[in-house]
């Protein structure tokens, strides 16, 4: 296998899933209105209802559902399974069920007057469902910021050639802030400057690695070289477990981390979160887009970077730890998550895109065509750890994109430092999103209750010391799957109320019902499945061997897991009990209001 | 005909593209503006005019004065104010 026939793999499923199926449900269930007046019109605000072009919202919803998914969980699914298997579920993934959720959660929306998830569960299914859909939503949450933290500050502490660039990042972000909103300065200038600085920083960090690298090591000194936490991680020595230390440069950046995510949360959005996200986004989207193009060229101008190097099958159930479980089903179809199906788009889709949509003919294009793309992002992951086999997951996905990158002729450490930035930046972008949301969600619920959490400092400091405690505490591997499972869920729970709505208003069902019932029983397996793992494979040895933080990061994790799946068989009997209740009698549809006249 | 249209092709996939990389740069910073400025807005309006929510703050002549230059902004701030919201309204 090469890359080249890969691209052409992703781009035929591409046009496949969405003019062979996704156009014919679009056409003969939802039966968009071009006259029927959506959310955006009826109830223009001119800020969170906004008619908008459908080009436009194209690019922002794929903006907004593009983060660390596709990416790590390829990464990740192509190291215990294979490359094949990773890709198949890729591929059949997104023609069958990731684009269905993406689109049908942004229809459900904008035919019920851009309600959100929970407010449609509240009205079609029951009160209680709406509650028990916070609870979810809040944990899947942390669940996010535990996995993308622990990534993040662990390529920082083990990559020193990236640091330089990402703080170079945050510095021109701030500076574009004050340019824009301060300075009044041009967005074209404006533009080039920071960005153009950022990537001459983001090119020098192979030079200065060495800076960070004394420092990491002068940080470590602070405790003689002793580690801050060990515990037993049944994927360290090749996946036969052992002890793993987190050394205090490990804990450094991820405060760092965690310190931008709290600038991200309190601060206005236009003096950091909007302009960091802004610079962030031209050296994501350059890397993205050279590495793609890349890859397809890689066979003629570099075969060295274009052949795939890991195995493409490595066993239905590898082991992991001395007695864990890792079966392909369920655990590959929560291993890799956005890049086939994701509960985040649906999330954000029913409250951020299907609120500006113009025109009922735009859904599909939007919410389809964001997820279509976001496939692809999550096969160029796939390519470039199946190519540059080498080191961690994700130093491999560096090298690979590096070696992509490179075939337009820059030299592969500058290219791999690139990819390096590329990843660190997406992964950012989104988590410092999470935490905003955390803080409010928290001040929301408790508020009332613990007067200190009304406090914005108070309640992203909760939430900061929540996320480290995952962080400090579990194994990755099970943070990743528990958040795949969660999320996965997430999408299920979306597509079993597109199957109620659906339903309800008395139109077809299957395209919906049939993927929410793979999703709900693999998810729901894959969450007990990620439990026993941490039961038997960090809980167990780390209690033996009398490591406190190890176990409560472990139990923590084990009551999260069960939780959600307490929680999700709540929602899915409520919602049972509103599918037979809506094939009894459907309920009457709302009369549409015209658009014009 | 065919030299006409190939220009008008051409500038609508530039157009095309110009919109798909606004909406990935820049949509969501403009509507984070528009957000902050509607909610200062409203909290002006909410404070001159809250007696249309049956919340009397500033006394009826004031109000009053101020009425005409609200009014364009009334209807869509009663919405925006009146609108039933939940947690997962932050992430849009």
């Amino acid at each position: 296998m090469n890359t080249f026939v890969a691209v052409l793999l992703g781009a035929l499923t591409v046009y496949l899933a969405y003019t062979g199926y996704a156009r014919r449900v679009d056409r003969k269930i939802i039966q968009p209105d071009p006259n029927r007046a959506t959310p955006a019109k009826l109830y223009m605000d001119g800020v969170d209802f906004i008619p908008t072009n459908r080009n436009i919202l194209y690019g922002y919803h794929f903006k907004s559902i593009a983060a660390a998914g596709p990416i790590v969980g390829a990464i990740v699914a192509a190291t215990l399974w294979g490359w094949l298997p990773a890709l198949i579920w890729l591929i059949l993934g997104v023609s069958f069920m990731g684009w269905a959720s993406d689109y049908s959660a942004i229809v459900l929306s904008v035919r019920n007057e851009g309600n959100s998830l929970s407010a449609v569960a509240h009205r079609l299914i029951a009160p209680r469902t709406r509650i028990i859909l916070f609870v979810f939503i809040f944990f899947y949450l942390l669940l996010i910021v535990g996995a993308f933290v622990g990534i993040m500050a662990a390529v920082m502490n083990g990559a020193p050639q990236a640091p330089f660039g990402i703080i170079m990042l945050t510095a021109m972000g701030v500076l574009l802030g004050q340019m824009l909103y301060r300075w009044r300065a041009g967005l074209v200038g404006a533009t080039l400057l920071t960005v153009g600085v950022t990537l001459v920083a983001i090119l020098l960090g192979p030079q200065v690695q060495g800076i960070f690298t004394s420092l990491n090591g002068a940080i470590n000194a602070l405790t003689g070289g002793q580690p801050v936490v060990t515990y037993f991680d049944p994927t360290a020595a090749g996946f036969k477990g052992a002890d793993t230390k987190i050394m205090p440069s490990f804990v450094f950046w991820a405060l760092a981390i965690l310190a931008f995510c709290y600038a991200g949360s309190v601060l206005p959005i236009w003096r950091f979160a909007q302009p960091v996200v802004y610079v962030g986004f031209w050296i994501t989207a350059l890397s993205m887009v050279l590495g793609l193009v890349g890859a397809a060229l890689a066979p003629w101008v570099k075969p060295a970077v274009a052949q795939f190097t890991i195995p493409a099958f490595k066993g239905w159930n590898p082991p992991l730890g001395p007695s864990g479980l890792m079966p392909l089903w369920p655990m590959l179809f929560v291993t890799i998550a956005c890049g086939a199906i994701s509960g985040w788009h649906a999330l954000f889709g029913s409250v951020g895109t299907a609120r500006q949509i113009e025109n009922e003919t735009d859904m599909l294009p939007v919410g389809g065509g964001s997820m279509l793309t976001e496939f692809l992002l999550g096969l160029l992951a796939l390519l470039a750890v199946s190519v540059g086999s080498k080191g961690a997951p994700v130093a491999a996905f560096a090298t690979g994109l590096g070696g992509f990158i490179s075939v337009f002729g820059l030299d592969i450490r500058y290219a791999t430092s690139l990819a390096f930035v590329a990843f660190i930046v997406i992964v950012l972008v989104v988590t410092q999103l999470i935490f905003r949301v955390m803080r409010v969600t928290l001040t929301e619920w408790l508020g009332e209750a613990i007067p200190p959490l009304r406090s914005q400092q108070v309640s992203s400091l909760l939430s900061i010391v929540l996320a480290l405690l995952l962080v400090l505490t579990g194994t990755w591997i099970y943070l990743w799957q528990l958040f795949g499972g969660a999320n996965q869920l997430m999408a299920a729970l979306a597509l079993l109320l597109v199957t109620v709505w659906l339903v309800s208003v008395g139109k077809s069902w299957y395209y919906a019902g049939l993927p929410m019932i793979f999703m709900y029983v693999t998810t729901m397996a894959a969450n007990l499945v990620t439990a026993y793992n941490l039961y038997v494979n960090v809980f167990t040895p780390n209690i033996a061997a009398g490591r406190p933080l190890p176990v409560i990061g472990a139990g923590l994790m084990v009551l999260v897991a069960l939780l959600l799946v307490v929680a999700a068989a709540f929602i899915g009997y409520d919602g049972w009990r509103a599918f037979a209740r809506y094939q009894r009698q459907p309920a009457r549809a709302p009369r549409p209001a015209p658009a014009r006249g | 005909m065919a030299g006409e249209d190939r220009p008008t092709r051409l500038g609508k996939l530039r157009s095309t593209f110009k919109d798909i990389v606004y909406g990935m740069a820049s949509h969501e910073m403009a509507r984070s503006a528009l957000r902050t400025r509607a909610s200062m807005e409203h909290l002006f309006i909410l404070i001159t005019m809250g007696d249309l929510l049956g919340v009397p703050i500033l006394p009826p002549y004031y109000s009053l004065r101020l009425l005409p230059y609200v009014t364009p902004q009334i209807s869509s701030w009663k919405r925006r104010m009146l609108r039933e919201r939940d947690i997962t309204d932050v992430l849009g």
